[in-house]
């Protein structure tokens, strides 16, 4: 207790005084000379991502963020053509496109020689070898093990012959066997690998340009065990340093990677936007990139803005301020150097009827009432800037199955038409219609979102009871088919008409990705006859007819194809908006003495 | 005191099983499926049935209780369900950047509030008194959320003063970023913290014993800092000490727009992704900590009062 009276005794008000101002001035000593600079004149490429990525596992990489960062140390046997639009594929590990049987079910990769590994601990002497076929073969595998967390075994459940028994046979095993033979994959030698398929599926090809199917070392697995995650060894263009997750990824280029060019042929418009300036040089061009988390979108901006980042989506607040009326970029922008681009992706907004719940199974009047009190001009408007392409059915846009100039019938906004089609349905007026469980995530606009269409629906006399909760929460609900109706996106795996439908297929219904339970023979039968033919004009026909054919069936309101608006930095060279970017980062490029002229402008 | 702290000790055991049982019924009644979380959006029945066999969810419930139980005693959380990690490191590595924020800003708002606090006790219903509260009334008034935004754009983009966002491991590195979430903190916990402290002061000014000390001649400042502070610190070490387990966790809005990368973010990430074995451990420790520091509460409040005796 003497000790306390000292200390009291000891204080007076020249010392609290003091003390108080110590404090303040301590503040502010470290404010303007701690701010750090830019640094000019060096190739590092400044990305921002929104969320802490999962890691480096390739069978988890069921999210954009983890997807996009394994494409920089990982790669797969082949990926899209960076350029070329409509989507093409790519060779990449693979040295060109696989031999392919004339039925349909053999494909055979020649592999790329000279292919390294990144030099890591986990090889003897610490230098990594070169890539071969068993790999491939070893990473498949790893896709199928039941013992692992794969997430992405849909992309090959029940399409390569014996790779379902096998992994049957190792789930009551204690240790999967990675040696034991299946009779659809086979090592032909070092360089050359062969796929037998269970029956046809053309969408294989997609399946291993996806970033579940990149290559991946087993020393580094079985080295690095529950810790494979964290520690990526691949045959990328880009070596990863120390990193925190939550914080900031540091990639350097692999000095030791092979040969690749950036491409020398692409869009007619390509050459013009300057997108082909670079072609034949060597990949990467950067030597560096760094990957920054930043969660909110108004520091992701005022980041853009010091030039501390290269490219960004223009955050939906800030869109009037960056794009005009006239839908071009504020001249205030461009006199610093920054470019705008819109972007359109390769998805679908919708509202999901619950199709087994017994109000709306049978009624398709009460569907085609609902979609056609929905404004989607007046949306488009309120919330997507007047830029996104009102959805006619689920296929998008750049997706071959998809018709510019269709127009649903039964999605065109009109309130009288929405009466009729309601009395129609046994609820004139909405009378005797119960109120309709709603759901929606939060989302950056979910309960505005949610307002506007309860707002829209009560034009008609339908009552909606608003619920907006967590997407996690969301996602369970639809899971268990607890959602009467609710709003979602559907997002491209990979640019095939199928890969949307599905999302309709009966026997997809939830859990499965077909959330609204939509199952329809006459769909059914169209989309099993068409997911299964190679590309050619009769499937185009037939992915069309069903698009048209389940659109006018309406299990879902058709919202949007998205239309982001991309700004990018004058310095900034090669970008290409793609809705499939796994593997894009090694043809970004930066311009240095750009640069240096543009950032000044940009203080 | 040795005996004392021993059986308040012994609480944590009845504490952490109570807290167990809770974070497992709410995760297994009321949570999100992880493995349909997980999975996402091309999830099949089968597979969600796989991953949730993967993960030992499809065990019986009292098999997964136990283990929840053996983890909070013996304080091995394992790896996340989400980012593999292994969440003692998890925790460790968010701390720092959680502490450097919350902890230079803490102590200073506390001590400067507490300071304010006495004179504009001493300056009771006087304008200083006046104006003081009714700086703190308009502090409280606005939105943290505005006073980030507002400060990030005017004190480091327009005016170029501090960083906008991000972080540096390590001594002095990070502090060119902590010190704007800091001044927010502070501005945030002037007006609470002030009007508390000030309302504590009231209530010892009128007390027989600060008429006694004013009566032996003793000088205001003394009386001030020697009697009346010292007397009403007792109510200060509550509210004080009670908030330092939270200063760990971090503040989430402030991490998440500066990007500080602490455990506030960690704990939204896990939340987002039913990662339960990191929600398991932050509950568990969350529990461990305020028992730890309530018990440590009672200690001080032994030291600065004689007339506490702890039994």
């Amino acid at each position: 207790m003497s000790q306390v009276n000292v200390l009291f005794n000891a204080l007076s008000r020249k010392s609290v005084l003091a003390l108080s101002w110590i404090c303040v001035l301590s503040l502010f000593l470290f404010s303007s000379s701690c701010t750090k600079k830019n640094e000019v004149g060096e190739n590092v490429l400044k990305i921002r991502v929104p969320i802490e990525f999962k890691g480096f596992d390739p069978i988890e990489a069921n999210d954009l963020y983890s997807s996009d960062e394994i494409g920089r140390v990982y790669e797969a046997l082949l990926e899209q053509h960076y350029l070329k639009r409509p989507f093409e594929l790519k060779p990449n590990l693979a040295e060109a496109m696989p031999e392919v049987s004339t039925d349909g079910l053999t494909y055979t990769f020649k592999l790329k020689k000279g292919v390294m590994f990144h030099d890591d601990k986990c090889f003897p002497n610490g230098a990594g070898r070169e890539l071969v076929a068993k790999d491939v073969e070893y990473s498949l595998r790893r896709l199928a093990d039941p013992k692992l967390p794969s997430l992405g075994f849909w992309i090959i459940d029940g399409k390569i012959k014996g790779l379902n028994e096998w992994r049957d046979k190792s789930k009551s095993k204690d240790k999967t066997d990675y040696d034991e033979a299946i009779e659809g994959i086979k090592v032909v030698d070092s360089h050359t690998i062969q796929f037998v398929l269970t029956g046809p599926f053309p969408q294989f090809l997609y399946a291993l340009s996806m970033p579940f199917s990149v290559i991946v070392a087993r020393e580094a697995v079985e080295h690095y065990k529950e810790n494979f995650m964290n520690h990526p060894v691949g045959t990328g263009p880009f070596l990863t340093g120390e990193y925190v997750r939550s914080n900031k990824l540091i990639y350097t280029r692999n000095p030791k990677y092979r040969d690749e060019f950036y491409p020398s042929e692409g869009e007619e418009s390509d050459k013009a936007s300057g997108l082909l300036a670079d072609a034949g040089k060597k990949l990467p061009i950067v030597d560096k990139i760094e990957v920054s988390v930043i969660v909110e979108d108004q520091p992701a901006w005022l980041n853009f803005l010091r030039g501390e980042i290269d490219f960004l989506p223009v955050p939906k607040d800030e869109f009037t301020n960056v794009v005009t009326s006239e839908g071009v970029l504020n001249p205030k922008l461009a006199d610093k150097g920054i470019l705008g681009q819109k972007a359109q992706g390769l998805d679908v907004i919708y509202t999901a009827f619950n199709m087994e719940d017994p109000l709306f199974k049978n009624n398709l009047n009460l569907r085609i009432a609902m979609s056609m009190a929905y404004d989607i001009a007046k949306m488009n408007h309120l919330f997507w800037n007047n830029l996104s392409i009102p959805a006619q059915s689920v296929v998008p846009p750049g997706v071959s199955g998809y018709d510019p100039n269709y127009k649903n019938p039964y999605r065109q906004y009109d309130v009288a038409k929405a009466k009729e089609y309601l009395a129609k349905a046994g609820y004139p007026d909405g009378k005797g219609l119960p109120e309709i469980e709603y759901y929606i995530s939060h989302g950056t606009s979910g309960r505005q979102e949610g307002e506007a269409f309860q707002g829209m629906m009560k034009a008609i006399n339908v009552n909606i009871k608003l619920n907006v909760i967590p997407w996690t929460e969301l996602q369970n609900l639809v899971s268990n088919k607890r959602a009467q109706m609710y709003t979602m996106s559907w997002a491209a795996d990979y640019p095939e008409a199928e890969n949307f439908l599905k999302i309709l297929y009966g026997p997809n219904k939830a859990p499965g990705s077909n959330g609204g339970n939509f199952d329809d023979p006459n769909f059914n039968k169209q989309f099993e006859i068409a997911s299964v033919m190679q590309d050619t004009p009769e499937r185009t026909a037939l992915y069309d007819k069903a698009n048209k054919y389940a659109g006018e069936q309406l299990p879902l309101i058709f919202q949007f194809h998205r239309v982001r608006y991309i700004v990018q930095q004058g310095w900034m060279r090669n970008y290409k908006f793609s809705e499939f970017t796994t593997f894009n980062s090694k043809y970004y490029g930066i311009d240095a003495a750009k640069k240096s002229e543009l950032l000044p402008k940009l203080k | 005191m040795i005996l004392y702290s021993f059986r308040r000790l012994l609480y944590l055991i009845p504490l952490l099983l109570g807290v167990c049982l809770f974070i497992f019924i709410v995760f297994n009644v009321v949570a999100t499926d992880p493995a349909v979380i997980m999975l996402g959006k091309n999830a099949t029945a089968k597979q969600i049935n796989e991953v949730r066999e993967q993960m030992g969810l499809n065990r019986p419930w009292i098999v997964q209780y136990f283990d929840v139980v053996k983890s909070a005693f013996t304080m091995n959380f394992g790896r996340s369900w989400y980012t593999k990690q292994d969440i003692t490191e998890m925790i460790m590595r968010g701390a720092g950047p959680s502490l450097s924020v919350t902890l230079p800003a803490f102590v200073f708002s506390t001590i400067f509030s507490l300071l304010v606090s006495l004179v504009v006790a001493y300056y009771r219903g006087g304008k200083i008194d006046l104006l003081v509260r009714s700086i703190c009334v308009g502090l409280v008034s606005i939105s943290s959320l505005a006073y980030i935004l507002l400060f990030q754009y005017l004190l480091a983009f327009k005016w170029g003063l501090f960083e906008i966002s991000g972080y540096e491991f390590g001594f002095p590195h990070f502090l060119p970023y902590i010190i704007l979430p800091c001044i927010i903190w502070i501005i945030l916990s002037l007006g609470p913290d002030i009007r508390y402290f000030r309302t504590i002061v009231l209530d010892e000014l009128y007390q027989d014993y600060v008429r006694t000390a004013r009566a032996k001649g003793l000088s205001e400042i003394k009386v001030m800092i020697k009697h009346v502070l010292r007397n009403a610190l007792i109510p200060v070490i509550t509210y004080v000490v009670i908030q330092i387990p939270f200063l760990i966790l971090g503040a989430l809005l402030l991490e998440s727009f500066f990007s500080i990368p602490g455990l506030g973010g960690t704990v939204l990430t896990a939340v987002n992704n039913s990662d339960f074995p990191v929600i398991k451990a932050f509950t568990i420790l969350s529990a461990i900590a305020y028992i730890l520091f309530n018990l440590i509460t009672d200690l001080l409040y032994a030291a600065v009062d004689p007339r506490v005796k702890l039994e």
